[in-house]
């Protein structure tokens, strides 16, 4: 007994043992971002939550002034810039020019690392070459590509690095030898051939192909902050067997980091927490309201909404989609019961958050359902050929017109993803792009005022198909709808299969697949109709639009069209931005009526938990992109302690009128 | 006892190397671009190329062989533990490979982080599962058929088929929430602990419960208890000391593979907790045919289940010395 009761005590004991770190103080914020992270590495990073994170940890040479409606760049690590056109002779000696531009910025001289360096323009090189570098892999690399001689210079060591791996030596010093001789060259190519120099510590040059009037937003974009060279230069070593740039990871966490932005991490426990405080360096960091942020992983969406209740975080940027409807569904009932006081502030022209400010205290309150930059859409696929070798009955547009037709979106949208989206007719939300003006895409039944109406959509739908070799709908070969699981999209791919089914007669299929082998389908071009959708990354149409492009490596549809291609060429030269983004319209206008070669569905929300009179500094703008830089506890006492909100522009008042409740 | 422990330890290497071979290859006919973000931009062909041959994901013959030299040790052996760039740490010698889901990380930091706050939280569970177990089960035993003993009964039937998401979720709703005694997630402080390791306990409760129960009815009716009691002791003893005693053993096999599954982690409760263990990793990791992690985490809780039974073989035999 006494041995059992031994063994007892020691499994009490070991039980008991509790890791019971030393607690830091309460963050001054706490949110949850959506999902892991699973980069800081700017240059690296793709995914939404990585980028977020990126705004507070970097910076740019600009940021975007995100509470205007133009989201204006507004300085940051640069003070001032230049922008002038110049014409460049082409070095092929036929005396012919070519219009570049050049923009010179003025690196702040206040502007530190956070370990206290200065900054210098030499890093941004370092930074955008690593970016352009193959070698690193960067998902974003091609918006570098409108530096002059970026594209060349990509190819070449790209050209280069895959030959050097099939090439033989006769040893392996030799081998070596080469690798760094080839790494030799690569450093001279770039800075003779592509179009960023440091003129001196404080002044950038960077020259574009051509005029490109979007080129300031991108400066704006994570994979173009900058990193710190003497750290990551340590982390990205040469592979002299391959002659590759490989890349170690390590040098992003607490005890390494360096970075430029108003935070720093200090702690970062995978998918357990992370916490960021100010940069004791940064040239603002007195302006900052709040001193450090914690970002506990949380990501059982059920855990999200009570972490908020209970009061334990300030801000979840994202309720998973399960929850989305019957929040949303409690939110409108809060302003049904406020009506009046709703058009009132309505009528005043408030943004969503200081709207709801200024309405009576309420728990429902905090439910916000913000406009997102992006799309849901279904692809079609635009091959002759499926990828089993069958004639793709999708490649005539005119099949796709009907198919697009025949959708109910407003069904969908109130009745399946019941989130308040607006249903879509194109590919960018509309209004998203000052002075870009929206076609109006093709019409589809839910447009339909009446049901005689309707009817005529759908006989112009199955007269299309009839005329495009299906006058029997039912003899058309069976639609295969392929679709991720998870995140709802099984409800909507019913819902479309059922208005293709029911509304033009056609067999339909469905096929859900994981995640990965749907996306590996995807770009294979296995597949006859796919869910998808697309977030812009800059407030250029260009953004959405060379998705479609013949060339693109997004262009999963596989869709060609001379005509779309061309157009979008001329928007590249056309110097007028009015005629350019008419241009532009005209290009969306051609896929969204004609080609249809993916049909828009709805344009996303996300919905956003958070106290609108304790928390301000977040921006409802349909860019939706956070800087957590301008973040404030109203009524703490530090900071403002005013609500910001949306301006019409940079002249209008920063601030809305204070919360009575606090 | 020793010939024991070498031999089950020697046994260890080959059925890692089994299970390593086994687990790749199903691991490695996943369908899916682990080094692609499936709803992002991609990179260039060829470019996506490199990274293949950078993890070695071009071919099956390589990555076995390259990983089995990083992660027996073999590797570090031949090139000494140097970091791979001058400033990155130096590698362990049992290198279980990056990440390549999470680019800033490498498997045993991952490991490292998960493991511990698994350990504590799975023996936490197992010690609640002890105490409760035990003395329901001894209840249970002590008039059979009574309320007391349909209580316990109905108690661990509950305990055994309520899922830990239902319950985990109802005491997160009622302590976390409606009373908030107790905080909604996170880990580090002992509160935190409370609610994760009761919900991961329950199931294993209401199993020892029933073994106590059943082994304490068998022992109460055997001839040595009768001449106990016919020697005049004291039922409080005869109960604690004679019959928990031998109705104990059954238990006391049950915690093996109990305390390695406890210990291992809950992908459920991990998540409905937000507890940063090494079940979710089980899970994500297949999921995003993450293959470092996928062989790392196999790997490990193969040798954490080996081990576990091994000490439940050699304590069994610690208590129970006729066993050979």
């Amino acid at each position: 007994m006494r041995r059992c009761g031994l063994i007892l005590l020691l499994a009490g004991v070991a039980g008991a043992m509790l890791v019971s770190g030393s607690r830091e103080p309460r963050a001054d914020l706490t949110i949850i971002n959506r999902g892991a992270i699973h980069t800081v590495d700017p240059q690296r990073m793709s995914y939404l939550q990585d980028l977020i994170l990126a705004r507070m940890l970097f910076e740019g040479l600009v940021r975007q002034d995100i509470f205007t409606t133009g989201q204006d760049p507004i300085p940051a690590a640069a003070e001032t810039w230049e922008i002038e056109r110049f014409d460049e002779p082409l070095p092929n000696g036929s005396g012919a020019t070519a219009l570049r531009e050049r923009y010179t910025f003025h690196l702040s001289p206040d502007s530190r690392w956070s370990n206290g360096e200065p900054i210098r323009a030499q890093d941004f090189v370092f930074s955008w070459r690593r970016a352009i570098l193959p070698d690193t892999a960067s998902d974003y690399a091609g918006l570098f590509m409108m530096i002059r001689g970026a594209t060349r210079f990509a190819a070449w060591r790209q050209e280069r690095t895959s030959a050097f791996s099939h090439e033989s030596f006769p040893s392996s010093a030799a081998r070596h030898a080469a690798a760094d001789a080839l790494w030799q060259r690569t450093l001279e190519r770039f800075e003779q051939d592509v179009g960023i120099h440091a003129v001196d510590d404080l002044t950038l040059e960077i020259v574009l192909e051509e005029p490109t009037p979007f080129f300031l937003d991108l400066c704006a974009f994570a994979t173009f902050f900058p990193v710190y060279p003497p750290l990551v230069e340590q982390f990205d070593v040469l592979d002299r067997d391959t002659g590759l740039i490989m890349h170690e990871s390590g040098w992003t966490k607490p005890d390494r980091i360096v970075s430029n932005g108003p935070f720093m991490l200090t702690r970062w426990r995978f998918k357990r927490d992370m916490r960021l405080e100010t940069n004791p360096y940064h040239r603002r960091r007195d302006d900052l309201a709040i001193r450090s942020i914690e970002i506990p992983s949380v990501e059982e969406p059920n855990a999200c909404v009570l972490a908020f209740e209970s009061g334990r975080v300030d801000w979840v940027s994202d309720v998973s989609a399960e929850y989305r409807a019957r929040m949303l569904e409690q939110k409108a009932e809060f302003y049904r019961e406020n009506a009046d006081r709703v058009a009132e502030l309505r009528a005043r022209g408030l943004d969503q958050f200081q709207l709801d400010r200024l309405l009576p205290d309420d728990p429902r309150k905090n439910i916000h359902a913000v406009p997102v930059f992006g799309t849901y859409f279904y692809n079609f696929n635009c091959r002759p050929r499926l990828a089993d070798g069958r004639t793709n009955p999708f490649a005539d547009a005119r099949v796709r017109r009907a198919f697009a037709m025949a959708i109910d979106k407003q069904s969908l949208v109130d009745n399946v993803v019941r989130l308040g989206n607006p249903t879509a007719h194109t590919l960018i939300p509309p209004g998203s792009i000052g002075g870009y003006e929206s076609p109006t895409g093709l019409r589809c039944i839910s447009d339909a005022r009446d049901g005689a109406e309707r009817e005529a959509v759908l006989a112009e739908a199955r007269a299309l198909l009839a005329q495009a070799g299906y006058p029997d709908p039912a003899a058309f070969p069976e639609v295969e709808v392929l679709f991720s699981k998870d995140g709802g999209h099984d409800l909507i791919a019913q819902a479309v299969a059922r208005d293709w089914q029911q509304n033009l007669g056609v067999p339909v299929r469905l096929a859900q697949k994981e995640t990965r082998i749907y996306a590996a389908d995807m770009k294979k071009g296995d597949f006859m109709t796919a869910r998808a959708g697309w977030y812009g990354d800059y407030g250029d149409p260009t953004t959405f639009l060379e998705l479609n492009r013949t060339s693109d490596g997004n262009n999963d549809r596989g869709y060609h069209s001379v005509a779309y291609d061309s157009l979008l060429d001329a928007a590249r030269i056309e110097l007028d931005p009015v005629k350019r983004m008419s241009i532009l319209s005209r290009a969306e206008r051609l896929i969204m009526e004609q080609e249809l070669p993916m049909v828009p569905l709805f344009h996303y929300v996300q919905v956003y938990l958070f106290d609108p009179d304790v928390f301000s500094g977040i921006t409802p703008h349909p860019r939706l992109t956070q800087s957590l830089f301008l973040a404030d506890i109203l009524g703490d006492g530090r900071g403002p302690d005013r609500p910001r909100v949306m301006r019409a522009s940079p002249s209008d008042p920063e601030f809305g009128e204070r919360v009575s409740s606090n | 006892m020793l010939p024991l422990i070498l031999r089950r330890l020697a046994q260890l290497p080959i059925i890692l190397l089994v299970i390593y071979t086994v687990t790749l290859w199903l691991a490695w006919r996943i369908p899916g671009n682990p080094l692609e973000n499936p709803e992002g931009r991609r990179p260039p062909a060829a470019i996506q190329e490199a990274m293949q041959r950078q993890y070695n994901l071009h071919s099956f013959p390589a990555f076995y062989t390259s990983y089995l030299a990083n992660a027996t040790g073999i590797r570090s052996l031949v090139r000494g533990t140097g970091p791979e760039a001058p400033g990155a740490p130096a590698r362990a010698v049992f290198d279980l490979g990056p990440s390549l889901q999470y680019e800033d990380w490498r498997v045993n930091e991952i490991l490292a982080d998960a493991l511990p706050v698994s350990i504590t939280l799975g023996a936490l569970a197992i010690a609640i599962a002890l105490a409760i177990g035990v003395t329901t089960g001894v209840i249970g035993a002590w008039r059979p058929g009574s309320l007391a003993d349909h209580a316990t009964l109905a108690l661990a039937l509950v305990g055994v088929s309520l899922p830990s998401f239902v319950v985990g979720s109802l005491l997160l709703l009622v302590f976390g929430v409606w009373i908030a005694w107790m905080p909604v997630g996170g880990w580090g402080r002992p509160a935190d602990m409370v609610l994760p390791a009761l919900t991961l306990s329950l199931p294993f409760a209401a199993y020892i419960a029933r073994l106590t129960r059943m082994g304490m009815l068998e022992q109460l009716s055997a001839d040595y208890i009768t001449t106990a009691r016919s020697k005049g002791v004291r039922e409080g003893a005869i109960y604690l000391r004679h019959a928990l005693k031998n109705a104990f053993l059954p238990v006391l096999s049950f915690l093996g593979p109990a305390g390695a599954l406890a210990m291992t982690g809950s992908f459920v409760v991990e998540r409905v907790f937000s507890v940063p263990g090494i079940g979710q990793h089980f899970v994500n990791a297949v999921q995003n045919k993450d293959l470092f992690l996928i062989i790392g985490v196999v790997l490990v809780l193969a040798t954490m289940m080996v081990l576990f039974n091994l000490a439940v073989d050699v304590l069994y035999r610690w208590v129970d010395p006729r066993i050979e």
